[in-house]
């Protein structure tokens, strides 16, 4: 389409902002205590929690630290760690 | 159905947008928009979801698909025209969807919305509830509880919660449910409910607690989403054709003081105002109940 | 081959958006504009019209529906007339600002209170500066062929803007008249077949954002464009209505038309609507007086043709506006105010502006031939002021001996 924005429109690109840089604390899985449930991959609300083959990692880049993994693991598996100078 | 092959979808919403820390109206747009997919446009009334950029920035989109600011008042309505327009164009495969706060459904919207629903136009229609205006500044609206704090409602509000769900059921509209964040399973097989839905329009309504509002710590947001159902708050239901039926049974309920007393929000109601509440939760509940025996012959207005 | 039919303005207006084949139409029912949705709801029910038609709750509604629409990229077209154009404007803003090319008659009618339902053109002046272009006709085939002008210009990729075509409520939306209706095939060759938006659109295979939250200089950049636009539209209104003209046969003269106005003439009366009617009768009796006085007929306010007036007012030396509305704060009308700003770099005019016909009042052509001599009367003063006070032109009240 031709791009000479005669109307409000947003067409290039995402807007993405960097949330990471919120967070003054983030969580550390502890691999042999997660049972694989599921539930951290379920209740990110930024989606930093990542399955792979029914394995979960955590990818930090848009994590605010919020806690919600940490809380609601079943079995701790999942421990919040302090920022480094926050 | 497996709901973490679900949820392991695409999420077509930008990773990076300013919603709180904690906010489970984030999540429940992510998860929302996973189930009903790419082939989708996206209405996000101001409020919250469009104060943290989800509709974009000034060239910029905050969503892979198309993503549009309706007005406060007028979600349901652009989302009837858009409807009409698929269907001149045979595109009524194309998932039209409203993801819009409380105030945007409940109050100043409200008309657009009933008369959507009055004309069964199919359009797929999610209100998140947190209580109130809260982009805003925390302003109460009609779906704010009796005796809760708001910036407009500094002693607490003082009248009752708008039962919207019950209210759009009344409409006799196809689809009507109500979800929670904290009860995932469910809340996906509503909106995949609502996406096979071809009869007409579908309401989901959904209890978002909000951590800078409500008042407790973010890594609870699912927490306190599950305890307002635990206490039968906000009981999960769903109403197919006029059928009734509660979806998440509640057999022995905890006292709402339970879910009350970790809020911010209601650290000044009196005891007087809770008996209250908890009397309107069983009143409201035994509805439920009455409505779930009742039997249906399908209304059709498609 | 075109046929002829007697017809109200209503039905003039249906017709018309009926031959432009709009894809969606929503329009609520109002006083005097109702017939309007009821012939188009017909005409769809009985398989005349190809379209779809939401029975929206409220005007707020209706034109948000078109919005919409028009997003999905289907032409568009609805009806209104005050207290609905009024609870329509939240939305009504918005769809020029989106640059959306929906059509949408307005059958003139006071704006409540006091409580009335008859012809004054308040409500559609009272929105001009809502970044909408405004056509304002004199009878009942001009309803018709300026709303199928207007869908050309609208759709032009050069405008893109919504346009309303206003008209009197009751002196044109219930009055019968000669009108001519061109045929389907007649419309099809004038008319794009279909809308295609390339600039705004939601769709799931082209997915953009459609008003992200914008920076003020963002914004200054759209609005400097839609001014640019509405610019622009002055030059399109007249291509289309020339060649409207090659097509039809008629020729509306744009956005200003001169009735018996050439060098020599010294006072000028100008007029919206369809009061021209009876003005054009009161200027045919004063010049058979020999008097030197014509008429100006603005058929465009938005935008406003400048230009022209300019031109066209270059010789006269008093010019009298008759407005049916008022300008509040102003103590004159609006359109008086609207010339007042186009003649401001001509400091030798004398302006005298008149207000009659408020809610629904009949402008008589006695009327009309007593602000015709006025004005004759200032074209002859040497000196004096250019503002004049402003006349209110009302019937005489008699007194009933009981």
């Amino acid at each position: 389409m031709s791009h000479n924005y005669v109307a409000p429109v947003g067409v290039e690109g995402i807007y993405i902002i960097k949330t990471g840089k919120w967070r003054t604390q983030h969580p550390v899985l502890v691999e042999d205590k997660c049972v694989k449930c599921g539930k951290c991959f379920m209740f990110c609300p930024v989606g930093a929690i990542k399955r792979e083959n029914d394995r979960y990692r955590i990818d930090l880049e848009y994590c605010k630290g919020c806690g919600i993994c940490s809380h609601e693991c079943p079995t701790k598996a999942i421990k919040m760690v302090g920022e480094e100078g926050k | 159905m497996n709901v973490l092959d679900v949820l392991d979808q695409p999420d077509v919403i930008s990773p990076g947008i300013s919603a709180c820390i904690g906010c489970n109206v984030e999540l429940t747009l992510r998860t929302v928009m996973k189930v009903l997919g790419k082939n989708s446009v996206l209405a996000i009334p101001p409020g919250c979801m469009g104060g943290v950029g989800v509709v974009g920035w000034d060239k910029k989109s905050g969503a892979e698909i198309p993503v549009f600011f309706p007005l406060l008042t007028n979600t349901a309505s652009m989302l009837t025209g858009l409807r009409l327009a698929y269907k001149r164009q045979g595109r009524g495969d194309i998932h039209v969807v409203a993801f819009a706060g409380d105030g945007a459904s409940v109050d100043a919207g409200f008309q657009a919305l009933s008369g959507a629903a009055e004309r069964n136009d199919r359009i797929i229609y999610i209100c998140y509830d947190n209580e109130g205006y809260m982009n805003t500044g925390y302003q109460r609206s009609g779906s704010t509880p009796k005796g809760a704090w708001t910036s407009t409602t500094p002693y607490g509000k003082l009248q009752i919660k708008k039962d919207m769900p019950r209210i759009m059921a009344d409409h006799r509209i196809p689809y009507v449910s109500t979800c929670s964040p904290a009860y995932m399973r469910d809340l996906v097989e509503k909106v995949e409910k609502a996406k096979r839905n071809e009869a007409g329009f579908s309401y989901l309504h959904i209890l978002n607690p909000c951590v800078s509002g409500w008042g407790f710590p973010p890594e609870e947001s699912i927490e306190i989403a599950r305890l307002s159902v635990k206490t039968r708050y906000f009981p999960l239901y769903e109403v197919v054709n006029g059928k009734y039926r509660i979806t998440v049974d509640v057999p022995h309920s905890l006292p709402v003081s339970d879910y009350v007393s970790r809020l911010k929000k209601f650290s000044r109601i009196s005891e007087p105002a809770l008996a209250e509440m908890q009397e309107l939760i069983d009143q409201q509940w035994q509805e439920l109940k009455a409505l779930e025996k009742v039997g249906v012959k399908p209304c059709s207005s498609a | 081959m075109s046929h002829v039919e007697v017809m109200t303005g209503n039905r003039a207006a249906s017709t018309a958006a009926c031959l432009a084949r709009p894809e969606v139409i929503a329009a609520y029912p109002i006083t005097p504009q109702s017939s309007v949705v009821e012939d188009i709801s017909k005409a769809i029910a009985v398989g005349k019209l190809d379209a779809l038609i939401s029975e929206v709750e409220s005007e707020h509604s209706a034109m948000s529906v078109l919005e919409g629409a028009t997003l999905g990229g289907v032409r568009t077209f609805s009806a209104t007339s005050s207290q609905g154009l009024a609870f329509m404007y939240e939305p009504y803003f918005r769809a020029s600002t989106l640059r959306l090319p929906i059509v949408m008659a307005i059958a003139n009618r006071e704006m409540i209170s006091p409580q009335t339902l008859w012809a004054s053109a308040q409500d559609s002046l009272s929105v001009r500066d809502a970044g909408w272009i405004q056509y304002y006709v004199e009878n009942n085939q001009e309803i018709l062929d300026t709303i199928l002008q207007a869908f050309r210009v609208a759709e032009d990729k050069r405008v893109l803007l919504p346009i309303n075509i206003c008209y009197d409520g009751f002196y044109l939306s219930h009055m019968s008249e000669r009108v001519d209706v061109p045929d389907q095939s007649e419309v099809d060759a004038f008319l794009p077949q279909c809308y295609k938006p390339e600039h705004i659109y939601l769709d799931p295979d082209r997915p953009m954002a459609v008003d992200p939250l914008t920076n003020g200089d963002l914004l200054m950049e759209y609005r400097q464009k839609h001014l640019e636009a509405q610019q622009r539209a002055l030059t399109v209104i007249e291509e289309v209505s020339e060649n409207f003209c090659n097509l039809f046969g008629r020729h509306w003269d744009g956005c200003v038309e001169a009735y018996k106005i050439n060098y020599n003439t010294k006072g000028a009366i100008i007029t919206l609507g369809s009061m021209t009617g009876a003005a054009r009768e009161a200027i045919d009796r004063l010049q058979s007086e020999g008097l030197s006085i014509g008429l100006i007929k603005i058929r465009v306010v938005r935008p406003f043709p400048k230009t022209e007036l300019r031109e066209l007012l270059s010789g006269i030396k008093a010019v009298g506006v008759v407005d049916r509305n008022v300008c509040f704060g102003w103590n004159t009308g609006i359109i008086y105010q609207e010339v007042l700003a186009a003649i401001s770099s001509s400091p030798s005019i004398i302006h005298q502006p008149f207000i009659a016909g408020l809610g629904g009042e009949d402008i008589t052509i006695e009327m009309f031939e007593t602000a015709a001599r006025q004005v004759v009367a200032l074209a002859q003063k040497k000196d004096g002021p250019r503002d004049q006070e402003t006349i209110w032109l009302r019937s005489v009240s008699e007194e009933v001996d009981e």
